[in-house]
């Protein structure tokens, strides 16, 4: 990518299947044992019908498109905003982490990048979460 | 045998509370499992080569917040049936491997909506060794009881 964006702008999308060992370990790494994630018998009988992923890996998977589009300046600045968790995603999910920049601010050499977020599954048919990452690269830390 | 912890309801969650810090380190198992469990294998993170004209690895970001739900729930446990409405991230400064974070949750908002839901929002700062803020989360809950 180059070093300025445009508002438009497609974010290089990344994709990942989801299975109840990656959720059994983010329950390991969160400490979130509630059994909605990690009990199959338990989370067949609630409404959901079965496991579903912590929200929160959700944000894990947009904070990687972030830094990998953007690196250090997401560190030390980004903001994520406007999240909303739509559908559960769940083992056997094949999901896409995609974004566009919305909106470019110019200030000097420096850019504030708006970029819509959205995590797809069920061949792009289904949207799980949505948000908002803000973003300024430029000047010396970037 | 030690007793259940009990259960955080939404009684005990007035505007204001604040929590007890819970402190952890950045270990290099903590950024490993991070990058395995979300499969974010960025070179920031391990890369020293590549890291280094960036000015040395960092952790990923998301590991300042990991804790944060964790960060109100440390003497109690969480009700069923609640449901995480919306999270906003601020990262502020990145995270070195080896720092040790001080995460500390308050809640700022806690009412009932106008469909009687129990709302309770959490502001979560976690902080470096330096006392600087690394990270600040807002956690948007419907509490279930």
């Amino acid at each position: 990518m180059t070093n300025t964006f445009k508002a438009g702008e497609h974010l290089p999308a990344i994709d990942k299947d989801i299975d109840q060992a990656r959720i059994a370990g983010w329950a390991e790494l969160s400490g979130d044992f509630n059994r909605l994630h990690v009990d199959p018998d338990y989370a067949e009988k609630t409404k959901f019908g079965g496991t579903i992923a912590h929200g929160p890996m959700s944000l894990g998977f947009l904070n990687e498109l972030m830094m990998s589009c953007f690196g250090l300046p997401w560190a030390q600045g980004g903001r994520l905003r406007e999240v909303r968790f739509l559908a559960p995603i769940r083992p056997g999910d094949h999901i896409v982490i995609s974004g566009q920049v919305e909106r470019v601010e110019e200030d000097g050499k420096a850019q504030t990048l708006h970029c819509r977020l959205e995590i797809r599954k069920d061949g792009g048919e289904t949207t799980a979460v949505t948000g908002l990452g803000v973003v300024t690269l430029g000047g010396k830390e970037s | 045998m030690t007793s259940p912890k009990p259960e955080l309801v939404f009684d005990d969650l007035p505007k204001g509370r604040k929590f007890t810090p819970l402190r952890y380190e950045i270990t290099p198992r903590l950024v490993n499992a991070y990058m395995d469990t979300v499969g974010d294998r960025n070179p920031l993170y391990w890369d020293q080569a590549k890291a280094g004209a960036a000015g040395g690895l960092v952790a990923p970001p998301g590991l300042a917040a990991i804790y944060a739900r964790l960060s109100y729930l440390q003497e109690n446990t969480m009700p069923s049936g609640g449901v995480l409405a919306g999270q906003e991230f601020e990262f502020l400064k990145p995270v070195k491997p080896g720092a040790v974070l001080t995460v500390q949750a308050e809640v700022f908002e806690s009412y009932l909506d106008p469909k009687d839901r129990k709302r309770v929002n959490f502001l979560i700062v976690a902080r470096d060794g330096q006392g600087d803020r690394v990270c600040v989360v807002r956690l948007y809950a419907i509490w279930p009881k």
